[in-house]
């Protein structure tokens, strides 16, 4: 029997004592887990955030003037050259440096059009987009009905475009003179894109002759994302680099949605050292008075050879062990708690993920509370003297 | 206290106590437990301590066993000053020489009579050993009435069965000298009688000098020394034998 096994078989003697311990630590691990699971969680879905809200970044023609832009945002005068995408692309990539980190660039051609919906006609911004690029930008876009365009002559609308227009599902609509099939009806994500008319790019680029031109190039990064520093210095580095486009960064929900955040980040993580400290105290109590009603047993070990620094091993081999199986058992406890706060009340959607790395910081912070708490008692009690422990036995 | 006087210079000097004085320094004064105490135990003794309560058997039984160090006088065992000995050599001095039976040191329950018995050496490796330690604990539980108890748990225990296993505890480990503080005392006559009747035959056999105290003086005569003590002086050294053996 080695002093370990010593250890162990005084946990379980103390089974009582060593719960209260465990749910001390597990506690304050179960909290920690949670709020780092859930700020996750949360920056993981940013991107998703983003593609409800908007890109990252916006690249669009000079001179766009006020007056050139429709009711519903856009503008439908001014073209960029399609060769330019590439030297955007480019930019970014250089600013960024990060070959990971993808740049997405979605095109759109826009134009304004009465279209004619079965006999009636209806003042129209007809988007022509690349579905697949879209979709890989837009994770969450998603169709109220209907399905994604299979071939040429196939669109999808807006949902509002689709309620005020009246527009259903395999309605037919002229189209620059073309006629296509609505095959989908896109959810509403109160962005511009709700009172569209989808087509596919190249359709639209040819029925309004405007092959080789865009109206826009949308950009999503992830790094842009976060970081606002690095974001405005893409900017400026397209801006002075690419004639006759302007670079602007409308949506910065998600730069925004990051900084807030961080910040609540650092108000719960003060929660976290708050209810660590407490838990820190309660062990601690727990520990002395467990320790104090040892006295007579860290007399006997010590009249049988046990020495101080071997006491102090036995002692706090039992209060490591039960502080890993608290990180043990915290984690699992903050994933289904994360999983309830998401459910329930944040609903970011991102799902739950085991993080080997948050797993690694449960165990860390349990072992941390357990040892940190326990310490001063065990050290105190092991100097205890053979005499002092059996004085009421031992006075003569 | 019956029995003859035994001519003591036959046993070789084991232990000695020279002039040890012990005093107390406490909130109400200081206290004087031990007062030019001198002491020589020999190998193989059987020394009762007795005396009235507060006399100083236990300060003397702490000083005899290193546990305490006195605050004048010399204790030398086998040649060592051991008063004088640093705290870290006393450990490695104890683990070697002695072994102590307390009154109410229960044995550690969550190991069971076996595993208690062999505590010991959890923190030290027995030293010059030719067979299997653990069938030598078997052994001395056995030669202790024990053989039906190995592996049951001191709370299947009766108060006599467990002073038997402090007492295959404190033999495990060889020790030269066994010290044992009123091991008898929460004991009915029977256990009190095999526990003395034990430490008889443990010094008679096996040399181990064993220094034990007791306010039984029927427990007492059974030794083959009786010391008394009142208030921390030395009044009487008396040695006997032919003693009746019950066991």
């Amino acid at each position: 029997m080695t002093l370990i096994v010593l250890s162990i078989k005084d946990i379980f003697r103390r089974r009582g004592k060593s719960l209260y311990l465990l749910i001390a630590i597990v506690i304050p691990v179960a909290i920690l887990s949670t709020i780092l699971l859930t700020f996750d969680n949360a920056d993981s879905s940013l991107s998703t955030l983003a593609s409800k809200f908007g890109f990252t970044l916006i690249v669009q023609p000079k001179n766009v003037h006020a007056d050139k832009i429709t009711h519903i945002g856009v503008n439908t005068e001014e073209y960029i050259p399609e060769g330019v995408v590439e030297d955007v692309k480019k930019i970014l990539q250089d600013t960024i440096r990060n070959p990971k980190d993808k740049v997405i660039t979605v095109v759109r051609l826009y134009e304004e059009e009465e279209v004619l919906i079965g006999r009636a006609k209806a003042g129209s911004v007809v988007a022509g987009i690349d579905f697949k690029t879209e979709l890989e930008a837009k994770p969450s876009w998603r169709l109220t009905s209907g399905r994604w365009p299979q071939s040429n002559r196939e669109a999808v609308v807006g949902g509002t475009y689709a309620s005020s227009r009246k527009v259903s599902l395999n309605d037919a609509l002229t189209i620059g003179g073309s006629e296509f099939r609505a095959v989908g009806i896109l959810q509403n994500y109160n962005s511009s894109d709700d009172y569209m008319v989808f087509a596919p790019f190249t359709e639209v680029q040819q029925l309004y002759n405007k092959a080789g031109l865009v109206s826009v190039i949308n950009i999503q990064n992830v790094s842009l994302d976060k970081d606002r520093g690095l974001l405005q210095t893409a900017v400026n580095n397209i801006n002075k680099n690419i004639p006759n486009i302007m670079a602007l960064s409308p949506q910065q929900f998600s730069t925004m949605k990051y900084t807030l955040l961080k910040k609540s980040l650092k108000f719960l993580m003060a929660i976290v050292v708050a209810t660590i400290v407490v838990s820190i105290f309660s062990i601690f109590n727990i520990v002395t008075s467990v320790l104090y009603s040892r006295v007579k047993e860290i007399g006997l070990l010590k009249s049988v050879g046990a020495s101080r620094s071997q006491l102090l091993t036995i002692f706090l081999f039992e209060y490591l062990l039960i502080g890993l199986l608290g990180g043990l058992i915290g984690y699992p406890l903050g994933l289904i708690m994360t999983y309830l706060l998401d459910s329930f009340l944040l609903k970011l959607g991102a799902g739950i993920h085991v993080n080997i790395l948050y797993v690694l910081v449960a165990l860390l912070v349990g072992v941390f509370c357990s040892l940190i708490a326990s310490f001063y008692p065990t050290h105190r009690l092991s100097k205890i003297t053979i005499t002092e422990s059996f004085r009421t036995q031992w006075e003569g | 206290m019956g029995g003859m006087i035994m001519d003591r210079s036959s046993n070789a000097p084991f232990l000695e106590l020279k002039n040890v004085n012990k005093t107390f320094n406490l909130s109400s004064g200081q206290v004087i437990a031990l007062e030019h105490v001198s002491l020589t135990i020999g190998k193989g003794e059987l020394v009762a301590l007795v005396g009235p309560s507060g006399s100083g058997k236990t300060t003397l039984l702490n000083i005899i066993g290193s546990l305490d160090r006195p605050s004048k006088g010399e204790v030398i065992l086998e040649g060592v000053r051991i008063d004088a000995l640093s705290e870290e050599n006393l450990v490695q001095f104890r683990r070697e020489k002695f072994s102590f039976i307390f009154q109410d040191a229960k044995p550690l329950r969550m190991l069971n009579v076996l595993e208690n018995t062999l505590l010991p050496f959890n923190f030290f490796k027995p030293n010059n050993r030719n067979g299997n330690i653990r069938d030598e604990g078997i052994e001395v539980i056995k030669s202790l009435g024990l053989g039906h108890r190995i592996y049951h748990m001191p709370s299947q225990l009766s108060g006599g069965e467990i002073q038997r296993v402090a007492i295959a505890r404190a033999l495990i480990t060889h020790p030269a000298m066994i010290l044992a503080d009123e091991p008898t005392a929460n004991l009915d006559r029977d256990n009190r009688l095999f526990v003395i009747d034990t430490f008889r035959r443990l010094s008679k056999e096996k040399g181990i000098a064993i220094v034990f105290s007791t306010h039984d003086l029927e427990i007492a005569d059974r030794a083959t020394r009786i010391v008394h003590l009142k208030d921390g002086v030395f009044l009487k050294d008396e040695a006997v034998c032919c003693a009746p053996c019950s066991v």
